[in-house]
């Protein structure tokens, strides 16, 4: 076992260098031993999986020094199989896409490389050895993006996502600095051990290390998974080579979630970091899906719904639903990675049909359709915002009828409600000939992928954190005074609703011309299309630093 | 007597403004293997000096830990818009030696002390052959004169990355290990200060590389060679053991 643990990082290490020392003699072929080599990863980390589900105990792997180890658990070994999945995918597919770009096998070189440090860090048993691999992501993402040389925009906007990583690096290290001078250990099941064994213990400033550890690493995790005021580097990083941004989008970006699954065992010793983890998630959750909806480029619509999908991630670990975030991740990454893959076909497709729906006039006396009708809308408004609800908790009492006793699973329950008739509003939008077919295959769908979710949902729970003590630990860490709960959702719901009546006056006046756009609108129309001058803030203070550093050092010439 | 020494450490640990020394000094040197024995023996003398004095004189911990934090952040703040390399080579090992402080007050072993001035002098001697090299062909080592050099000297372009990710501490790296280290003894407010300087490092490295290897040639000539086979393998022998040395000797305590 411990062989195979050590070789799922090796072997795609191993290819990086032998794809580079023969590509001299092979060329473009060496490229062969680098998909080998993934293919032998994704089945090796097969292995490792099949290994954890057959009830195979955690194991620590100890190089013997200060760092080095490796960890063996359910986590590692799920993250283990996704990571080598999408690499494989990842490759396979620029093995045509990039073959006429310069430096054809150093990118392939770079791919192995960042599996390599990928599986590392969701395998770290030491602190030292995450460390090293959540840098080296940092440094290897941006050569990556930056893999056209001869392109400065691609360097520009990789140079944003490596100053934000390194950024998001520098909580991550205080944390392990902070965790290593109270539980002088670098072994992260030891510190675990020693958390349990004294949850109390304070560090600086008599702050908890448990809250400091958790704020930190959360820092950390928001760098890296995009989280508002973090977020610029992801929509901007287009100019790098497509199958990066699938990797980026669909595993890199992830690593947040991973990150505060690892810490969980701290986490569940805290008390407000995980509310802030929420809010910090439900504003990037926001603000993310306002600014996918105002783009008009389809690969940046994908960076700001990535995060937005990083917000809901977070948000989850914000309501101590662990293992849900990281089904989240995975099942995110694999959609988003199809998402980015196939945007060369989408736009090719566009070129060739522009896709604007036809006017009902037109299809009616040009293409001889009958015009398409909608229903009363009362009886879809009663649909709309009953058949989510129905779905979402039968489902639920189905899987885990003690789920309701929780509060983060009632939060997100909730936003499974507001996303279904957010659906379903979107569906009577569409104008269709048959409406009720429409709507039966939707909620059809809905039902399918509300049971499929619950399930799978429920099943990575048992799998991650089979102590149902631990799980609930968790949920009361993110828990909240319930009178505060209760006026926060009433509070939600209002705005919610009032929102979608707001949207339907709205839809009614633009019918009826009366649309009279008030200046407060446009004000925020422009703020959004400025995406909130968050962008213009941070270039604003990197000109002032760097002329500030060039005006030091003319006055400090001399030395 | 004892006082003198210890003042004339804080010339060879430097100190701002007493920095300028070294600073000045690398400037003026015009052959490159001065330069590189100074890079390796500047810092040793200190510590030397240090060692010498520690037991007799009692430095104010605090003061001067504040003092060697605030010249490291000076000096790597003032590397983002240095253009001039072997400029941006002495100001680094301003800002890295600045550091060494911290464990020397901390009672650091004196071994473990020399080893790591020498871990952070030794890639700034790899950089200061490559800017001589950069000078040699292009007359200047200055940033945003020519650009697009991963274009036409592939090779040297290669070193060059891993000899800049080397320098700015990264790992596997020795100053990484030699980083964290000191990290570990560090109050929190320095550790706060010390991870900024790292990240400026980070950001004045990956400007000195762009502002170098990207973009397209604007001065591609035939005359421009790169570096040839050997002597690439020999930098990445170099680069290799400097990181593997460093992985096996650096003290990150279990």
């Amino acid at each position: 076992m411990d062989q195979l643990i050590i070789l799922l990082p090796t072997l795609p290490l191993l290819s990086a260098l032998l794809t580079h020392l023969s590509a001299p003699l092979l060329g473009n072929q060496a490229i062969r031993i680098s998909l080998t080599s993934g293919v032998l990863t994704l089945l090796l980390a097969a292995v490792l999986l099949g290994f954890a589900l057959s009830g195979q105990t955690a194991q620590w792997h100890d190089s013997g020094s200060a760092w080095g180890s490796l960890l063996f658990d359910p986590l590692s070994v799920l993250m283990s199989l996704v990571i080598a999945g999408i690499s494989l995918i990842v490759r396979l597919y620029s093995v045509r896409y990039m073959v006429e770009e310069k430096g054809y096998v150093r990118f392939f070189v770079l791919l192995d490389l960042m599996t390599a440090a990928l599986l590392v860090m969701v395998a770290a048993g030491d602190l030292i050895t995450l460390l090293i691999a959540w840098h080296l992501i940092g440094v290897l993402l941006y050569f990556l993006l930056g893999h056209d040389m001869r392109s400065t925009a691609a360097y520009r906007y990789g140079f944003w996502t490596f100053i934000t990583y390194r950024l998001g690096d520098l909580p991550l290290i205080l944390a392990a600095v902070v965790l290593f001078h109270t539980y002088e250990t670098w072994s992260l099941p030891l510190i675990f051990e020693r958390m349990a064994a004294n949850p109390a213990a304070l560090t600086f400033f008599n702050i908890p290390v448990a809250e400091a550890v958790g704020a930190l690493v959360a820092m950390a995790a928001f760098a890296r998974s995009a989280q508002f005021l973090l977020h610029t580097w992801l929509p901007y990083t287009m100019e790098g080579p497509t199958p990066v941004s699938a990797l980026m989008h669909a595993g890199i970006v992830n690593a947040g979630g991973f990150l505060i699954n690892r810490f969980a065992p701290v986490y569940v010793h805290t008390d407000g970091v995980l509310h802030w983890v929420f809010i910090v998630g439900l504003i990037t959750a926001v603000i993310g899906s306002v600014l996918m909806l105002s783009q008009n480029d389809i690969k940046k619509s994908l960076g700001y719904s990535t995060m937005g999908q990083m917000g809901f991630m977070i948000m989850e670990c914000g309501v101590g639903a662990f293992s849900l975030a990281v089904f989240h991740l995975i099942a995110h990454g694999l959609f988003k990675g199809t998402l980015f893959l196939g945007t060369g076909g989408v736009i090719n497709e566009a070129r060739h049909n522009d896709g604007v729906p036809k006017d009902d006039l037109y299809t009616f006396i040009v293409e001889r359709k009958p015009p398409t009708n909608r229903q009363p809308w009362l009886i879809m408004a009663i649909i709309t915002l009953a058949v989510p609800v129905l779905v979402l908790v039968l489902s639920h009492l189905w899987v885990a009828p003690d789920l309701f006793h929780k509060q983060g699973a009632i939060v997100l329950l909730f936003f499974g409600w507001v996303t279904g008739a957010q659906l379903l509003f979107s569906t009577y939008h569409m104008s269709s000939q048959n409406p009720w077919r429409l709507f039966t295959l939707i909620i059809f769908s809905f039902t399918v992928v509300v049971i499929g979710y619950t399930l799978i949902s429920h099943m990575f729970d048992v799998f991650l954190y089979p102590d149902p003590a631990f799980a609930k630990q968790l949920y009361a860490a993110a828990g909240i005074d319930v009178g505060w709960f209760d006026v926060l959702i009433g509070l939600i719901t209002a705005i919610i609703v009032l929102g979608w009546l707001r949207a339907y006056y709205a839809e009614r006046s633009t019918k009826q011309r009366k649309t009279q756009h008030g200046g407060w609108w446009m004000d925020f129309y422009a703020l959004i299309s400025r995406e909130f001058y968050v962008i213009d803030l941070y270039a604003w203070l990197t000109r002032h630093l760097l002329a500030t550093s060039a005006r030091l050092n003319t006055w400090l010439k001399w030395g | 007597m004892y006082e003198l020494i210890a003042l004339i450490t804080i010339f060879f640990l430097p100190l701002f403004p007493f920095s300028i020394l070294f600073n000045a000094l690398f400037e003026r040197l015009p052959d490159l293997r001065l330069r590189g024995l100074l890079l390796l023996i500047w810092p040793q003398i200190g510590l030397g000096l240090l060692h010498f004095t520690s037991a007799n004189v009692n430095l104010p911990l605090a003061w001067v830990t504040l003092w060697a934090m605030l010249t490291a952040t000076l000096y790597a703040f003032r590397l983002l818009a240095l253009r001039e390399m072997n400029r941006w080579i002495s100001l680094l090992a301003t800002s890295s030696w600045a550091l060494l402080w911290i464990p020397a007050l901390n009672g650091e072993e004196t071994l473990t002390l020399h080893l790591s001035a020498f871990w952070f002098s030794a890639p700034l001697v790899l950089l200061a052959l490559l800017a001589m090299a950069l000078q040699q062909r292009f007359g200047a080592a200055y940033t945003g004169l020519y650009t697009g050099l991963a274009t036409y000297l592939p090779r040297f372009s290669g070193i060059l990355v891993f000899t800049v990710l080397a320098v700015t501490a990264t790992p596997l790296f020795p100053a990484f290990f030699v980083m964290l280290g000191i990290l570990l003894q560090s109050e929190p407010m320095i550790a706060l200060g010390l991870v900024i300087v790292w990240l400026l490092w980070s950001w004045a490295g990956a400007r000195l590389l762009q502002s170098l290897l990207v973009g397209q040639p604007n001065n591609p000539s035939d005359e421009i060679t790169d570096f040839s086979a050997p002597l690439t393998w020999r930098y990445t022998v170099l680069l290799t053991g400097l990181a593997i040395s460093g992985m096996y000797l650096t003290g990150v305590s279990a």
